[in-house]
């Protein structure tokens, strides 16, 4: 195999990035999954397992994985870390009472070796809810400013009901990966 | 890379700068290289040699099959071993279930590379294997029979344990999270609360003991947190509704999703747009959604939810993940269903009519 055919099958896949979405139960994960997938998400039952969704973004492919947030199911979020170039924290903005939980999961998500590397993006979701709190107001309950000075993160406010923020925060997400790992470009 | 190569008319200083690109290059060069190595390596441990994505592809296939029929023989065998030494059959489903999981890892390691198809494929084989494990399982071993044991009442307190320590947690965080609209810490009251002409976000009912609540009119999400011997009556929500650590409560409520965690002793009307789940749960009941007040039909349009779905009857059990009935809830029969339940926005209690309060009784009592 010459040089060049190698050169040109390593750009093919490099354009690929592998996305997980985590988050508490009741987040929002699939609905934000399909709507920028641009599908109906009038009718969305709780993950029971996950879902895996290839989105052209770009000049990128995303290999998104979306896993079920129930407690039950949490202890086999770290059978989808490895190879995760990014990952997508969903917080319910509305649900105040368990923004400790949802702070503890993330803590222990962020400890994973497996994670170290992965860009992290914040969604602040349900936005369009009155009386949500703000991404900013997020932020300092989890407490965002303490973490790792090696990881690259941004919190972002959306509604996946309304589609706002969604694309900036994937924007984000997919340059930051981008300018990590594929210079070349 | 021959135009790379200096050229050697050009001055020397050229030359230099060339070389430092050419340098340059050739690292770039490498670290490509590397990352593919070491993307092979990984996903594909035990092939030295393959470069190609089909090859890998259909290696991965060859070995998902292998497994596949070994797995198949083994359930096979199953039936033998249940005449000859049914003692044995408990580890051998146990090595059954870890054979398949490690075909579950297998795809799992190897999805990233893998056709979507051949991901849904593989994924679907293994389910269908892990249901007929399941069948096996509860067709051989005989399982032990669900019954509703009475409990003892002094174990009201406990729950109530854990709380203090959690908002320590987010006192660390030293911001304060501002309460939300709600009803909260109240006992044997009526509690009503008209959304009607109102801009309404979310709204939480917790700790209540004893109360009947009458939300009417739409709102966007509901939370319930820690209810006890409750009534609860929901306009159509249009969001989601949480629901967690209920006890002997009956709810009616209509919304695009529901979560239902740690409810014991409850009965549930529903209408709903998704499967509504229950996690931690036991001994739930369900029917169909039975709310009237004036303008509701209006409300349930809003709410996209004028149509009956029958995913009322359509639960998801997060901790019965088999493919039979789960033991942790059940279809509430219809000769004790309450009928049509009508609520006014008046102050009176006796706005509500037509519950047969004694059949709740016993369905209490029956726990």
């Amino acid at each position: 195999m010459g040089l060049l055919s190698i050169i040109r099958k390593i750009k093919r896949k490099e354009k690929e990035m592998r996305i997980l979405m985590v988050g508490l139960d009741n987040s929002g994960k699939t609905t934000i999954v399909m709507k920028i997938n641009g599908e109906d998400t009038s009718v969305i039952s709780p993950t029971l397992g996950f879902n895996i969704k290839t989105i052209s973004y770009q000049k990128y492919t995303l290999n998104i994985w979306d896993v079920g947030g129930q407690r039950t199911i949490r202890s086999y979020w770290r059978n989808y870390f490895e190879q995760t170039d990014g990952l997508v924290w969903v917080v319910d903005s509305s649900d105040l009472r368990r923004l400790d939980d949802c702070k503890m999961e993330l803590d222990n998500l962020l400890k994973e070796e497996r994670l170290s590397g992965a860009s992290l993006l914040i969604l602040a979701n349900k936005q369009d809810i009155k009386g949500a709190l703000t991404p900013a107001e997020i932020a300092k309950v989890l407490n965002l400013e303490a973490m790792d000075k090696t990881r690259h993160w941004k919190i972002v406010g959306c509604s996946a009901y309304t589609g706002e923020g969604l694309l900036e925060g994937f924007d984000w997400l997919v340059q930051d990966v981008a300018s990590r790992i594929y210079m070349l470009d | 890379m021959e135009e790379e190569r200096p050229d050697p008319n050009l001055p020397a200083k050229n030359l230099d700068l060339d070389a430092d690109l050419q340098k340059k290059h050739q690292a770039m060069l490498d670290r490509l290289s590397n990352r593919h190595h070491a993307r092979l390596d990984n996903s594909l441990a035990r092939r030295s040699d393959s470069t190609n994505s089909s090859e890998a592809t259909s290696s991965f296939l060859s070995r998902f099959s292998e497994s596949k029929q070994s797995i198949d023989s083994q359930l096979a065998d199953s039936r033998l071993i249940a005449q000859s030494d049914p003692s044995r059959l408990k580890t051998h489903f146990a090595n059954i279930s870890s054979s398949i999981s490690d075909l579950e890892k297998l795809v799992a390691e190897n999805s990233y590379f893998l056709p979507s198809y051949e991901v849904r494929t593989s994924l679907k084989t293994i389910s269908d294997l892990k249901q007929n494990l399941e069948i096996l399982n509860s067709e051989l071993i005989p399982k032990r029979k669900f019954s509703f044991k009475n409990k003892a009442t002094t174990k009201k307190e406990l729950p109530k344990e854990p709380e203090p320590v959690k908002s320590d947690a987010v006192s660390v965080t030293n911001f304060k999270i501002p309460n939300s609209p709600g009803f909260r810490n109240k006992t044997n009251v009526t509690l009503i609360q008209k959304f009607k002409g109102t801009e309404v976000g979310e709204f939480t009912l917790s700790d209540l003991d004893s109360c009947e609540v009458r939300l009417i009119g739409c709102c966007n999400a509901v939370f319930m947190n820690r209810l006890k011997d409750c009534k609860v009556y929901l306009g159509p929500v249009i969001g989601s509704i949480l629901i967690e650590e209920v006890e002997r409560c009956v709810f009616v409520l209509a919304s695009h999703q529901i979560r239902i965690h740690l409810a014991k002793g409850s009965d549930f009307y529903l209408r709903v747009r998704s499967r509504p789940i229950i996690e931690d749960s036991n001994v739930v009941r369900f029917a169909p959604y039975c709310l009237d007040y004036e303008g509701i039909e209006m409300d349930l349009e809003k709410a996209g939810l004028s149509e009956e779905t029958g995913n009322w009857g359509n639960v998801d059990d997060f901790k019965w993940l088999r493919a039979v009935q789960s033991p942790n809830w059940c279809v509430l029969p219809v000769n004790e269903r309450v009928g049509k339940v009508r609520v006014g926005d008046l102050e009176s209690g006796n706005e509500v009519c037509n519950i047969n309060s004694r059949n709740l009784e016993l369905a209490i009592k029956g726990r």
